[in-house]
Order: C-alpha cells, then sequence, then structure tokens
C-alpha cells in the first residue's frame, strides 16, 4: 500500500513538474520552426527567429529599459523596505498601523486596477511617462513586499544582541552593520530578487504607464503580437527563459538561492 | 571548565569597578519603575539584585549598561558619572537570559567583537580569545556557530565574550534562567568561582533567591522600585528587615508580638505573655510599640525542659528527607521547625517550648 502511495505520490509530482514547463517547452520549441507562424511541433530547425530579434533594434531599447527599471525596482525595494521594515518594527509612531495595513493590503489590489489609478494619478501630477514613472509604479508592487521580508528577518533577531554589542564597545552604525544587517541579510536579497523579477515581469501596469516611445519588452512583445504573430515573439521568451536559468544560476553560485528563502536559518 | 578555573592566570589584583548609584530613578509608560535606588559596591564585589519580575531590577541593570536612560540621580564607576555616557563608551560586559551570541559569526568571532571594536591587533586578538575560551571551557569550539551550541555552552561564549575586554563591570541578566535545573546550579557556580578569580564587579539581576544566595557577597532585595534591603546572604535571610524580604525569601514564622526592651544579646519582647527576643532590623523600636518578629523554620528549636520560649502543642510533624518539619500551635499562632534529620522527633500533642537565638532573628514595628 504504502508502495502504491509513493508511486502515485511520485506520478502526481511529475505531472504537476510537467504541467508547469510545458508552455515553456512548447515556446522554446515553436521558437525553432522554419515556418513564418508560430507552431507546435516545430516544422525543421533554424535560429532565423533569433536573428530576426537581434536585427530589431526597438526589442533590444526595451530589454535595457526593463533591465534598468528592473534592477533600480531591486535596489530601491531592498533600500526602502529595510529603512521601513526598521521604523516598523522599533518605532511607534502615529499611522505606524494604517502603514502595516496598507502594505500588507498592497498585494490585495489587482494590478489592473493599479494600472488605472497611477495612470490618472500620474497625469494630474503632470509626470509624463518615462522609466521614473515606471519605476515609481513598480515599486508599488515591490516595496510592501520587501518591507515584510525584513519585518519577518527582524523578528529572528534578539534585541538583546544588539544591545550586546553596544556594550562590547560598538558605536549605533556598526551594531547596524554588524549584528542588525546580516540578521536582515538574507531578506533584503530575496526582497531585491522577488522586487528584479517582479518589475521584469509585468505587463498589466507598465501597459497604462508606457508610451509608444517607452516600451517594456512585456509590453513590446504584447504589442508586437497584436500584428505579427511570427517566431520572433517565441524567440524572445527563449531568450528571456535562458536570460531567467543564468540569473539563477549566477545567484546560485554566489549566494545561494535557498539562502534567499533564509534557508540557512537552520544550517547553523 | 572547574578546571580550567584553576589552571587560569589569576588576574584578582583588577582595583576598580565601584558603582555607585545615587537616587536614580526611572519612568516608563507613565509607571515610575526604578523609584530611588542608592548602592555603592566595592571593587570585585558581586552584588545580586533580586526581586521578582516587575520590580526594578533589569531596568536598573540596563540604566548601568546604558540602555535605559536615567530620569534622575547619578551612576558612577570609580568616580566617573557615566549617568548620560552611551553604552558603547561604558566599559560593561553584559550576558543576557537568551545568550545574545550573532547568530552568524562563529563562536571565537563572537568573543572577538569587543577587541575588534577595540582596535585590538589580530595577532593579539587571537591570543586572548583562546586564552578566554580556554577559561570558560570552550576550547575546541571555536570555530562553531553558536546554534550549534548547547545552552550551557552558548552562555559560556557569552560569559567569554564579555570578559575578555575586561570591562569595568560584568552584568548579568538573568543568565541561568534559560537553563535546566542541574545545569544552572552548575554554571552559577563555575560563574561564581571565575568571578571571584579575576575579580570583576559583578551585578547579578535575578528572581531565584537560592541562586542570589549561593553567589553573592552582598544582596539588595528590590520590589516595587526600591531597595527593600542590601546586605550579605545571610543577614538578608536569617534578619529579613521588611515584611517583603521576609516573605519572597525562602519560608518564615511571622510572630506578632510587643515590643518590652533591650536586653544583652537582642532584643526583647512580649508575645502571648511569653518573653523572646530578636535583633532589630534598622533602628530599635520603643518600648510598648507593636513589633513582628521573623523567624527562619531551620533556627526554631524544639526542647520539652521547659526552657524560656514559645510553648505550645505539636500539631504536626511530616519527615523530608534534608529536614524534619514540625508545626507548633502556640497563643501566637502556628511555628514551623526545620529540625535536622536526627533530632528527636516530638509526638503530635506533646507540650513544647519553641526558641531560638536572638542573633538568628529579626523584629521590625509592624
Amino acid at each position: 500500500m504504502t508502495r502504491l502511495t509513493a508511486l502515485l505520490g511520485g506520478a502526481f509530482a511529475v505531472l504537476v513538474g510537467l504541467f508547469l514547463i510545458a508552455p515553456v517547452a512548447v515556446t522554446v520549441a515553436s521558437s525553432l520552426t522554419t515556418t513564418a507562424y508560430v507552431t507546435f511541433p516545430p516544422q525543421g530547425i533554424t535560429l532565423r527567429w533569433y536573428a530576426e530579434v537581434f536585427q530589431k533594434p526597438e526589442f533590444l531599447s526595451s530589454f535595457a529599459l526593463s533591465v534598468g527599471v528592473a534592477l533600480g525596482a531591486a535596489a530601491v525595494s531592498a533600500v526602502a523596505g529595510l529603512a521601513g521594515g526598521l521604523a516598523i518594527h522599533r518605532y511607534r509612531f502615529p499611522g505606524r498601523a494604517a502603514l502595516e495595513a496598507v502594505l500588507s493590503s498592497a498585494f490585495a489590489v489587482p494590478t489592473i486596477v493599479l494600472g488605472i489609478g497611477l495612470l490618472q494619478w500620474f497625469a494630474q501630477m503632470g509626470l509624463a511617462s518615462s522609466p521614473f514613472t515606471l519605476l515609481l509604479a513598480h515599486l508599488v508592487l515591490t516595496v510592501p513586499y520587501a518591507v515584510r521580508l525584513v519585518l519577518a528577518g527582524l523578528a529572528g533577531l534578539d534585541r538583546s544582541a544588539e544591545k550586546a554589542a553596544a556594550g562590547l564597545g560598538a558605536p549605533p552604525f556598526a551594531v547596524f552593520w554588524h549584528v542588525t544587517l546580516p540578521a536582515v541579510r538574507g531578506a533584503l536579497i530575496g526582497g531585491a530578487f522577488f522586487a528584479f523579477i517582479t518589475s521584469f515581469d509585468d505587463l498589466t501596469v507598465a501597459l497604462f504607464v508606457v508610451t509608444t516611445d517607452l516600451q517594456t519588452l512585456p509590453v513590446r512583445i504584447f504589442n508586437y503580437m497584436q500584428y505579427d504573430y511570427d517566431p520572433t515573439v517565441t524567440a524572445i521568451g527563449t531568450l528571456m527563459v535562458l536570460f531567467a536559468v543564468v540569473a539563477v544560476v549566477v545567484i546560485e553560485r554566489f549566494v545561494g538561492v535557498a539562502r534567499l528563502f533564509g534557508a540557512d536559518r537552520d544550517q547553523q | 571548565m572547574s578546571t580550567s578555573v584553576t589552571e587560569a592566570p589569576a588576574r584578582s589584583d583588577v582595583r576598580r569597578g565601584r558603582l555607585r548609584l545615587d537616587g536614580v530613578r526611572k519612568v516608563l509608560g507613565g509607571k515610575e519603575v526604578v523609584s530611588s535606588v542608592d548602592l555603592e559596591t566595592e571593587p570585585g564585589e558581586f552584588l545580586t539584585l533580586l526581586g521578582p519580575s516587575g520590580c526594578g531590577k533589569t531596568t536598573t541593570l540596563n540604566m548601568v549598561a546604558g540602555h535605559l536612560t536615567a530620569d534622575g540621580g547619578v551612576i558612577e564607576v570609580d568616580g566617573r558619572d557615566i549617568t548620560a555616557v552611551p553604552p558603547h563608551r561604558r566599559s560593561m560586559g553584559m550576558v543576557f537570559q537568551s545568550y545574545a551570541l550573532f547568530p552568524h559569526m562563529t563562536v571565537a568571532e563572537n568573543v572577538a567583537f569587543g577587541l575588534r571594536m577595540r582596535k585590538v591587533p589580530a595577532a593579539d586578538r587571537r591570543r586572548q580569545v583562546a586564552e578566554m575560551l580556554e577559561l570558560v571551557g570552550l576550547d575546541g569550539m571555536a570555530d562553531r556557530h553558536p546554534g550549534r551550541l548547547s545552552g550551557g555552552q552558548q552562555q559560556r561564549a557569552a560569559l567569554a565574550r564579555a570578559l575578555v575586554v575586561q570591562p569595568d563591570l560584568l552584568l548579568l541578566d538573568e543568565p541561568f534562567s534559560n537553563l535546566d535545573a542541574q545545569l544552572r546550579v552548575r554554571l552559577r557556580e563555575e560563574v561564581a568561582a571565575l568571578q571571584r578569580r579575576i575579580g570583576t564587579t559583578t551585578i547579578l539581576v535575578t528572581h531565584d533567591q537560592e541562586e542570589a544566595l549561593a553567589v553573592s557577597d552582598r544582596i539588595a532585595v528590590m520590589a516595587d522600585g526600591v531597595i527593600h534591603q542590601l546586605d550579605r546572604p545571610r543577614e538578608i535571610y536569617l534578619r529579613p528587615g521588611t515584611d517583603f524580604v521576609a516573605r519572597f525569601i525562602g519560608e518564615v514564622n511571622a510572630i506578632e508580638g510587643t515590643a518590652a526592651g533591650p536586653v544583652a544579646d537582642g532584643y526583647a519582647c512580649t508575645v502571648a505573655g511569653e518573653t523572646v527576643a530578636a535583633t532589630p532590623a534598622g533602628d530599635p523600636p520603643a518600648a510598648g510599640e507593636a513589633v513582628r518578629l521573623y523567624v527562619r523554620p531551620e533556627v526554631v528549636r524544639i526542647s520539652t525542659d521547659g526552657a524560656q520560649g514559645l510553648r505550645g502543642t505539636v500539631r504536626e510533624t511530616r519527615f523530608l528527607g534534608s529536614r524534619i518539619r514540625c508545626v507548633v500551635a502556640t497563643p501566637a499562632g502556628e511555628v514551623t521547625a526545620a529540625l535536622p534529620f536526627d533530632a528527636r522527633v516530638p509526638a503530635v500533642g506533646e507540650e513544647v517550648t519553641c526558641a531560638w537565638r536572638p542573633s538568628d532573628a529579626s523584629l521590625a514595628a509592624r
């Protein structure tokens, strides 16, 4: 009976894995087709569509914009997450409960609602569409998450350790640097990682904020697909998957993905 | 650790660490948590702040460490006013109930932290850390992370971290409370022995009266933000100065009577028509004043030869292993005696006399 259970469990796990990976596999495979339209299974094998991608400068500039905004979102989210998390964890100030409530309910707001709201708001404030407004829009998505992660990290920090450090002669900044920061290091890396992915991946919010001259990669792909459904799109998709894989491998190499999610706690 | 302690180089020539608190107060959340605390330690003394939770002992310790700022009064170390000095410019080693080790550093890195902050060169640092780890019995654990140590080992590492910087004062905030009973007793004895050896003035905060009695040179019993009594353990135990001290520490017979007058070895009072004596806590009362005597069960002797003392009838005797508990009903109420196991056990219903040495009991006005 237990062997049957194990077998069924294994089969289920494989099916779930297949279900998750199938769309990616289809995208990758169909990017190799020789036909001028997207089809699966691919007919023949060619790298022509990859060459097409690199001959379209608008895709390359969109990629650069997306990466730039995503890096900005990652950096600002980490800093704002740390500051916000510390403030909420340490101090009792007017509006603290409200701030915490807003930060946790930010997840509940549908991104399309957020996009419409930001469109109105930016227009009324007279903010022209720019990488900066895009960054602001993405920060609304990513900062609450970073704050949450930092708060979780701080919850695991014994305040007495900070007192001990101060007693041992560490000035306030040294206490922060040697004791507080290491406790939230994982949270900060995780928050930045999440912010990068969220920003790089976002279509809904960006659709409302961008202009014809300023398009993030997902928006560019979306718009392109309205008129040309050729395998260039799947080639770009494959490149994005490749980009993500490389990113994960690099992070794994230097940081360890498990650590992003606080898995280093129990190894100590 | 006990073996390492005897091999360690003696540093008991340290003659610093005289702490003085003068009228120190602290208000937290609108409540005066510490009212007006005065105390002064001798250099090298082991002084304990003992009291129930909420009595202000930890707040007092945090003011000494600088983590809280006093709202009034003066804190001095060796004549230097440190009341407004931030914690990192005081020289205090502190050990916490939660150990408070830095989880991302190894034991050696933890211990070296204070030396790093003091810019001690790496080579000296390594040598001092190794010496200190040996002193607390953690040699061989230097490269482990705190999470891989037992509670007792973590607390030893914390102690090493606090002591390696040779602080003016060692502050211990309930350091044994998280340990199991056996380890608690062993570690507290080791800490007391180490303290005597290196001679660092030490302030211990605890709610455990047995711990306080076992390790301290002097004990300050605190309640409601004030020190009720500051004295050596023997005096605190045998001659409590206030009702609170008498009842907080151990078991006590509180007997009500009327002050009569001084006698050769104490102060006499009349209790239910009999004359008994004790030592006044503080100023002797005036004759005729209502007083209360505090007599520990251990000092009560039971006799049947008609000696002077409180007469009564034995109501109950019970064998407790280390002691025999004997309750005597007297006109002044029940008196409990804890007799040594080889004492003659009186029979229930027997007429006996309860007596004690006047120097072993105290009396205070009620």
